[in-house]
């Protein structure tokens, strides 16, 4: 038996851009390197608040900046990621309480439908209309409803207390277990950062698929 | 003879550690990519005031999360770069002004050597502590210690001006290995005369540098650059600007580097790429 596996811990919110890229990157990276990946619904709103930070996108030239850049990392990473033109009301107006209380009740009954819900979510926001996550009906009203549960609502503030104790200030962040040590990682352009940590080797955001099963 | 180079323009401050990152990066793609890098000195104080940002360590977390970043880049892009622990005492109460003025003087009349001098001014700030800080500030010496124990050992060396330097003793826990004090700064003019040197230039040609960045010449010159680059949209430093197939891309941070070779179609070999031999 290989050495074990080392524990990445992804704490998201489906309403960050960034969060995305740094999904999409780490779940291709999952079957390369010796890696335990675990997703963590997070809710960037609080961590906002806890941290006393602002979303960039209020100042304008950032939010300037972000447009342009998801246009170019959408080829770079190739994730089919667009600026919403609403961005705006999408951030502000609406929120993602309900949706990262729905990712958090997932991971609670279905975690093994984690991965592909949190990607149809983030479709819905900044791609285009969702396509089915293969849920069926019956499956996601019933986790509609566990969403407001007390059960869900603390789970997702403990997870969120937790992003914040590893001194998140946004979203996402990595956090690394390597030798006895923590390492927490901002935003999706540290993966060559982190690479060099997990002594692995860096290929870009693209890397060549690996057949992982024989 | 090839295709022509792409010109880079690198906006820096000797005041944001991530620019020294950037700088030294691109400095070290410079003979590797067909680019030509143009270096453009400014201030960051004045592109936080025109964009309405707010330097980064003033939020907390965001302060703590740059210290072990740095610590970090440290080994990966392999900088000299430390975050000295009284990082708000240099970024809010001292500024870069002068420095960015004798750069741009620097830059106007020996742009030969504002390679040099710029990376002995951010060799002050992020290289060495400054114990004048340290005794400016009356606190005590083991606050402006974070350095790892098994790493540095102090050593207290006299200030040039010849002043004594009082030493608080440490107890053990406190007590890093080792690490040298020296009286540094980059806001008085010895300070920036002292790096000039180290950069190569003679006292004379430091000195004459130093009255003309008073000179409206170049205070304009700084203001120019700083807003050219306000005008490409920066809210913060290193910005690098890149003008490829007729197109203009401002990327920000020094953490890009991997996207700005995407766009040039050039190969990224990390922040360390082997050393080439450019001349034949």
């Amino acid at each position: 038996m290989g050495p074990v596996p080392r524990t990445l811990e992804l704490f998201y919110d489906v309403l960050s851009p960034y969060s995305w890229l740094g999904f999409e990157v780490l779940c291709r990276y999952r079957n390369i390197w010796n890696i335990n990946l675990q997703l963590r619904p997070s809710f960037i709103g609080g961590i906002m608040k806890d941290s006393g930070n602002k979303a960039p996108a209020l100042i304008p030239r950032k939010g300037q900046y972000m447009a342009n850049d998801i246009k170019l990392l959408r080829q770079h990473v190739q994730v089919p990621i667009q600026f919403p033109k609403d961005f705006f009301f999408v951030v502000l107006e609406k929120g993602s309480l309900s949706a990262m209380r729905f990712l958090t009740a997932v991971n609670l009954e279905h975690p093994e439908m984690l991965e592909n819900v949190s990607r149809e979510l983030w479709m819905r926001i900044w791609s285009r209309a969702a396509e089915k996550a293969g849920m069926s009906a019956e499956q996601a009203q019933g986790l509609l409803e566990k969403s407001s549960t007390s059960k869900v609502k603390n789970q997702l503030r403990e997870t969120t207390e937790a992003a914040c104790r590893y001194g998140a200030f946004g979203l996402p962040i990595t956090v690394a277990h390597v030798d006895g040590q923590t390492h927490m990682i901002f935003g999706s352009d540290r993966m060559e950062l982190l690479a060099y940590l997990l002594g692995e080797k860096w290929m870009g955001p693209v890397p060549p698929a690996v057949n992982a099963r024989l | 003879m090839g295709p022509v180079p792409r010109t880079l323009e690198l906006f820096y401050d000797v005041l944001s550690p991530y620019s020294w990152l950037g700088f030294e990066v691109l400095c070290r793609y410079r003979n590797i990519w067909n680019i030509n890098l143009q270096l453009r000195p400014s201030f960051i104080g004045g592109i936080m005031k025109d964009s309405g940002n707010k330097a980064p360590a003033l939020i907390p977390r965001k302060g703590q999360y740059m210290a072990n970043d740095i610590k970090l880049l440290r080994q990966h892009v392999q900088v000299p770069i430390q975050f000295p622990k009284d990082f708000f005492f240099v970024v809010l109460e001292k500024g870069s002004l002068s420095a960015m003025r004798f750069l741009t003087a620097v830059n106007l009349e020996h742009p030969e050597m504002l390679e040099n001098v710029s990376r002995e001014l951010w060799m002050r700030i992020w290289s060495r502590v400054s114990a004048g800080l340290w005794k400016s500030s009356g606190r005590v010496l083991d606050d402006f210690l974070t350095f790892p124990s098994h790493i540095f050992k102090v050593t207290i060396l006299p200030s040039p001006g010849g002043s004594t330097v009082p030493v608080t003793p440490l107890s053990p826990h406190h007590l890093p290995a080792e690490c040298s004090f020296q009286d540094e700064d980059i806001t008085q003019p010895q300070s920036i005369l002292a790096a000039a040197e180290k950069a190569g230039m003679s006292a004379e040609q430091a000195q004459g540098l130093l009255e003309k960045s008073s000179t409206s010449k170049v205070k304009n010159q700084l203001r120019e650059t700083t807003e050219a680059a306000c005008r490409y949209g920066a809210f913060g430093l290193p910005i690098t600007v890149a003008h490829v197939d007729g197109q203009t891309h401002m990327i920000f941070g020094s953490d890009r580097m991997e996207l700005l070779a995407y766009l040039l179609g050039e190969k990224w070999m990390g922040p360390v790429p082997p050393a080439v031999n450019a001349r034949l």
